[in-house]
């Protein structure tokens, strides 16, 4: 496939940003006015990705990692260090205004909508910044109206709409001239869970009958279990992992428990891919054997066949839980390293 | 047909940019007390400039070999100059909240471009108390001096009027590129600045020591804002730290300042690297 074809293509992105460094107290502040030491702080480190058609991407990792870094340099807000950027063939820099009409971003916290005038205002006015056609532009937002009611409240004041509400005009913003690539910064953050839903539909059908090319951040994991077809884990400026939701829990040592209740005593029979973890009569807890963590399916189809069970019931690691745990690990490991930042006096 | 593109696409540019501003002012309409006050407060802003004029017509002859009349001559040209300057550059000089509250980052995100969509951000009205004040200014002054006006004097006011709103714009565009590095440094100096020139900008410099006087004309250019064009039009020359040939060219400082305090910023833009992780 030629580069034209992949609508975000990225590779080995990096970006270091340079700090003054200054040393504590008065004369520390001083120092730092007339002979500052620079210190190199790199933020993303090699990262690359790329996504498809038709394909909502989840970029993760905790706060810090580098994703707003990577967005920015995916949008052509600031060119990377290193490494190199292809949106729609352009580089997203370099042709920044001709890559704005192919992309359309919602950053969750702040709005591109003017805050003193009714949304649709906005709309108006953006329509005429993008050259959208009159018919087009009312197409468009007859459907966006449909998925995301947004004519209940687009005559408010972008400054009076809940923040639900005025998300929904934001993707609505972004999305009216049509882009092929669509940037989400948290954009669900605080929403309540039915104006959520209403929002995973619309991205939903924006990925699956518009084809569109979605990359999203998010801290809330149910969204990408709901949406993402693949995840792209970073952690300190680092590709940590890249795969499906599945893929995901296998890397990182998911855990489940499947609870039994026996129809009859047996023998407990050695089984490839789980041990019994409790016991309580007839009551029997198993979980995956330590030295191979296998899916939760495949254990319990052997559970099944190896006893007779009369009631059987689950338990998955949420994606929450997962990343909880490799988080945790993540920050133990950094401690125990030594700092990674070079310094260099000027 | 390539030159019928790029008419259509300079029509196209400025019907975006009228609607743009109706859209401010509109904004800025929704709130009707705030509108009128920003109004009276851009009168009052300026309230300084008309004691100073009323106190030197009632008490003083004049000032520096100049008569009060050339005086406020020099305070209305900068005073309409710096009205000017605020309906298409006022926002030069809040870049630094622009970028603060991370709108850059929305207009980079637009087809058009950056510093464009920085001077269109935002209508201020109380540039309206400016311009009423300057208008005021200039109609006592033109009563109190005996001025010959040829087609040449008002085509060379005009001229200036421009060139003064384009050298301000130019010094708040290449102090405002240190907002697209680091936003809060520069809050104070556009303040200060904008003091300095209103200070400075409404008398004959040759009252003041010729080193200040000397900074305020190769330096800052203060100048060639009001002093410098108004000397032409009265012929008051003496104390003037340029020759005559370039008062006559002052017109021309506001462009050429402009055009490279603009290239300094696109320089400075494209190395933004964003605010916060």
């Amino acid at each position: 496939m030629n580069s034209k074809s992949v609508p975000v293509i990225a590779e080995r992105l990096t970006k270091t940003f340079r700090v003054a460094h200054r040393s504590a107290g008065f004369m520390g502040g001083v120092r730092a006015i007339f002979r500052p030491t620079w210190e190199y702080k790199p933020v993303v480190r090699g990262v690359s990705l790329s996504v498809q058609p038709g394909e909502l991407v989840a970029l993760l990792g905790p706060n810090g990692a580098g994703k707003s870094t990577t967005i920015k340099m995916l949008t052509g807000i600031v060119a990377p260090t290193t490494g190199s950027v292809r949106l729609c063939g352009l580089d997203p820099h370099r042709n920044r205004e001709e890559n704005a009409r192919n992309i359309g971003a919602v950053f969750g916290q702040r709005s591109q909508l003017w805050w003193d005038l009714p949304a649709r205002d906005s709309l108006v006015m953006l329509r005429d910044i993008f050259e959208v056609p009159a018919g087009e532009y009312r197409e468009r937002l007859r459907q966006f109206d449909d998925m995301l009611e947004l004519s209940r409240f687009w005559d408010t004041r972008v400054r009076h709409l809940s923040l639900g509400q005025r998300v929904r005009c934001d993707l609505a913003a972004a999305l009216l001239h049509d882009p092929a690539v669509l940037f989400l910064d948290e954009p669900t953050i605080g929403m309540d869970v039915l104006v959520k839903e209403q929002v995973r539909e619309f991205l939903r059908h924006q990925v699956a009958e518009d084809g569109k090319a979605v990359l999203l951040t998010t801290h809330d994991m149910k969204e990408v279990e709901h949406l993402a077809e693949r995840i792209i884990l970073i952690n300190d400026g680092e590709e940590m992992f890249e795969g499906g939701v599945a893929a995901l829990r296998s890397r990182f040592g998911a855990t489940w428990k499947v609870h039994v209740t026996l129809s009859d005593a047996v023998g407990h029979p050695r089984l490839a891919h789980a041990r019994i973890v409790a016991r309580e009569g007839a009551r029997v807890t198993f979980g995956p054997r330590p030295e191979a963590s296998a899916p939760l399916g495949h254990a319990l189809k052997e559970i099944i066949n190896a006893y007779p069970v009369s009631d059987v019931s689950t338990e998955e690691d949420s994606l929450e839980d997962i990343m909880r745990t490799y988080l945790g690990g993540a920050a133990a490991a950094r401690q125990s390293a030594s700092g990674g930042s070079r310094m260099a006096a000027r | 047909m390539a030159g019928g593109t790029a008419l259509r696409r300079s029509v196209y540019r400025l019907r975006l940019s009228w609607k743009l501003t109706s859209l401010n002012v509109r904004a800025r309409l929704e709130y009707r007390v705030e509108f009128a006050l920003g109004i009276l407060a851009g009168i009052l802003w300026q309230a300084s400039v008309m004691v100073f004029a009323t106190v030197l017509i009632s008490r003083f002859p004049g000032l520096g070999g100049w008569s009060s009349g050339g005086v406020l001559l020099i305070a209305s040209i900068r005073l309409l100059s710096h009205a000017v300057y605020g309906v298409l550059f006022a926002n030069v000089n809040r870049l630094h909240a622009i970028v603060q509250e991370g709108k850059l980052e929305a207009f980079l995100l637009r087809p058009l471009p950056v510093y464009r969509q920085v001077v269109l951000h935002q209508f201020h009205i109380n540039t309206f108390g400016d311009l009423a004040v300057a208008v005021t200014l200039f109609s006592l002054a033109l009563r109190r001096l005996a001025l010959e006006w040829t087609p040449f004097k008002i085509v060379f006011l005009c001229a200036a009027v421009v060139g003064g709103a384009l050298i301000e714009a130019a010094v708040q565009t290449a102090l405002s590129c240190a907002a697209l590095r680091s936003p809060t440094a520069t809050a104070d100096w556009t303040g200060w600045l904008d003091h300095t020139l209103s200070t400075f900008g409404n008398y004959p410099l040759a009252i003041l020591p010729g080193a200040v006087s000397g900074l305020l004309t190769f330096v800052l250019p203060v100048a060639f804002i009001a002093y410098l064009p108004a000397a032409v039009l009265t012929g008051t020359y003496e104390g003037t730290l340029v020759p005559r040939e370039i008062a006559l060219a002052s017109p021309c400082a506001g462009v050429v300042l402009f055009l490279a305090a603009r290239r300094l910023w696109n320089w400075n833009m494209r190395r933004y690297e964003g605010i916060g992780g």
